[in-house]
């Protein structure tokens, strides 16, 4: 069967921290692991200082995605902004931090406050 | 065109149903992710960066006013207001939920339209030339073909699980505007010495990580011949095309490594063993297909409009629209008109429902109800009375749909990139729009003339980079996008893979390249001829050499700012 996703982004160096992405089942949104349950707000999204953090998190998502709540969750490497907000050191991981380019009406951009 | 009967309403309607169960089961956990992917992708339900993408099938490009007044209700009501056509004639939607997905489905069907066929490992949506049934230089509308073969490849049960994708164009004209050869099977009518209508068969092209160019493996194929010729290709594929590599798994590296007259031998040899009555379509299914695209019912009209002309002569701007978007009709008194979805800074192939709707009354008042998609993202209004072009460019203006751009360097291919695509490894449509802008002037699009250029955001190849005269392909360099630039792709008639004319470049570098490789082109042009004339005729080297030029120029400046 054709692989219609791929999921991560390649990140050269150090990968923390690091926050967790998945798509959301039902809605099929970007989905961010928050500091209790899943959110669709990229600022409120759980941050890993520390690999004992990042690898309790992808267990979270792992088991998120077996009970089918998301689907192909995965680590996301990010810088951390003045305020402390996580932005993703990928363009493609930050693409789905914000929404399309082309349409900044449409997606996270739309409604949530910009990651700055 | 054509209209389902009771089989086709009974099948589509089950799909529905089906898909209903599976939806229903995926969400209360009864199938996890990967039983499920299958079985939404044989539905054209993607999963891609920021929602699901639901492509939809539009069986050879073609589709009425109540379908396109259906696809503007589902966009307002499932999704956010557009839809996108896509360089297979189809369109999609790009942000509908799971949860909705079965009832989309079924107002698709009330309309006749489904997603089958869009995805997987599956004989996939026949394309045809956007001009079939009007081009003069066609030797039979292609169409009935495409839809003989849709119903043959339906539910073949020997190709549902296909080693790879499989793609089939058919064109009936000379001037082949369905890229046939950079298909899996292209097919182009013709006549052979004794006036008989039949095939060229041509079979191993496509794009993607390893672009080929199809191979003609017959000559001529009788026309009734034409399923079971099929079938033997196909078995051929099915047999022996890899299953171990998903790279190597199309069947244009099936030919390419067995060689041209090997693969013909054993396509002739499964040919000869096959019972071809027993597989052809009778004769009577074919005339019932082909009745459906009977010509429209045409007025008696004289070739030249006083009415049109004189609107000409009085109008620059609709002068420019029928000398760049009219094509010649060969009913006399009508054309056919090129909507090009390629406004100024406009994402390539984006319609909004209320454009949707307006254009579905002009279909229905102004062209038999009928309209095509081309693999261009543009749009066609067949059959259009030459006395009507005035105000039908008066209602194209209202809504914004009256760009007089195709075919020029502004009318640009672009997938849909990094903006939406889970695959791709850089943007698309922000490369499309900054070119488009740096080209924006009218004046300017008219002297540079006819020059296709198409983007990919990845090695996939959907925007055809490998075909453009100007190809543009979008890769991930060092953790940044860069894009690698190639001259010379065609594809028509005279097929060909563009040529890199160097390193990548970055995305703000384009259009600057773009104007450099157009520069060397206005230089080397001798007369009349079109950028990939003179491609053709001057060779790569002065494009290579310009482009070096460009990147000698460019240098200082880039190191000024770092």
């Amino acid at each position: 069967m054709a692989k219609d996703h791929r999921a991560g982004s390649k990140v050269r160096g150090d990968k923390l921290p690091a926050i967790l992405m998945a798509s959301h089942l039902i809605e099929g949104d970007t989905v961010f692991l928050g500091k209790a349950g899943w959110t669709r707000d990229p600022s409120a999204a759980r941050i890993a200082h520390d690999a004992e953090t990042a690898a309790a998190m992808e267990a979270e998502g792992k088991a998120a995605a077996a009970a089918n709540a998301v689907i192909d969750p995965y680590l996301v490497p990010v810088d951390l902004s003045e305020a402390g907000l996580p932005i993703a050191r990928h363009f493609r991981d930050a693409m789905r931090q914000k929404g399309p380019s082309v349409h900044p009406d449409m997606g996270k951009q739309a409604e949530f406050a910009p990651l700055e | 065109m054509y209209r389902y009967d009771e089989f086709d309403e009974r099948f589509v309607r089950e799909r529905v149903a089906q898909f209903r169960g599976q939806v229903e089961r995926r969400i209360d956990g009864s199938l996890s992710e990967d039983e499920f992917k299958p079985l939404r992708l044989k539905n054209g339900l993607y999963l891609q960066l920021h929602a699901y993408m639901l492509r939809i099938a539009v069986p050879y490009g073609t589709l009425n006013s109540r379908q396109l007044r259906q696809l503007a209700h589902i966009a307002e009501t499932y999704d956010k207001g557009y839809g996108h056509f896509t360089t297979r004639q189809n369109l999609q939607f790009n942000w509908p939920k799971l949860k909705d997905v079965p009832d989309i489905l079924g107002l698709l069907a009330d309309v006749e339209m489904h997603c089958i066929q869009t995805s997987g490992n599956c004989i996939r949506n026949v394309t045809s030339d956007q001009f079939a049934g009007v081009a003069a230089d066609e030797v039979e509308d292609p169409r009935p073909t495409a839809e003989l073969i849709r119903q043959w490849s339906s539910l073949h049960p020997e190709f549902v699980w296909l080693p790879r994708k499989f793609k089939i164009a058919v064109t009936g004209a000379s001037h082949d505007r369905a890229a046939i050869k950079v298909h899996d099977i292209g097919l182009k009518l013709k006549r052979d010495a004794a006036g008989a209508v039949g095939y060229e068969v041509i079979v191993g092209g496509g794009l993607g990580r390893t672009p080929m160019i199809g191979k003609v493996i017959r000559e001529f194929l009788p026309k009734d011949e034409l399923l079971a010729y099929l079938e033997a290709v196909m078995r051929v594929y099915n047999s022996e095309g890899r299953r171990d590599n998903k790279f190597k798994a199309r069947v244009k590296i099936l030919v390419h490594e067995t060689g041209e007259e090997e693969f013909r031998a054993r396509v002739e040899e499964e040919y000869a063993r096959l019972d071809g009555p027993t597989i052809n379509a009778p004769d009577e299914e074919v005339r019932r297909i082909a009745a459906y695209f009977a010509p429209p019912a045409y007025a008696t009209l004289p070739e030249t409009s006083a009415v049109l002309d004189a609107a000409r002569a009085a109008d620059p701007a609709l002068d420019r629209f029928v000398a760049q978007n009219g094509f010649a009709h060969k009913q006399p008194g009508y054309i056919a008109l090129t909507i090009a979805l390629k406004e100024i800074g406009a994402v390539p192939g984006d319609m909004s429902a209320a454009q949707m709707r307006a254009f579905a009354d002009l279909a229905e008042t102004y062209s038999f109800d009928e309209f095509r998609v081309t693999h261009s993202q543009n749009l066609v209004l067949p059959h259009v009375r030459k006395d009507d072009v005035p105000a039908v460019f008066a209602a194209l203006k209202a809504a914004g749909l009256a760009s007089a751009n195709a075919g020029l360097i502004t009318d640009i291919i672009a997938c849909p990139g990094l903006d939406y695509c889970a695959l791709a490894t850089a943007k698309s449509i922000p490369i499309a729009q900054a070119i488009a802008k740096t080209f924006a002037d009218e004046k300017r699009q008219a002297a540079i003339g006819e020059l296709p250029i198409k983007i990919s955001g990845c090695i996939n190849a959907c925007g055809h980079h490998h075909v453009g005269a100007i190809g543009i392909l979008g890769l991930e360099k060092g953790g940044r996008e860069n894009y690698q630039i190639t001259v010379g792709g065609d594809a028509s008639e005279h097929a060909a893979l563009g040529e890199r004319l160097g390193p990548g470049i970055d995305a703000e570098d384009v259009p600057a390249a773009i104007e450099a490789i157009v520069e060397t082109y206005l230089a080397e042009r001798e007369g009349g001829e079109s950028f990939i004339e003179t491609v053709r005729r001057a060779g790569i080297e002065p494009f290579k050499a310009g482009f070096a030029s460009f990147l000698d120029d460019r240098a200082p400046a880039s190191e000024a700012a770092e």
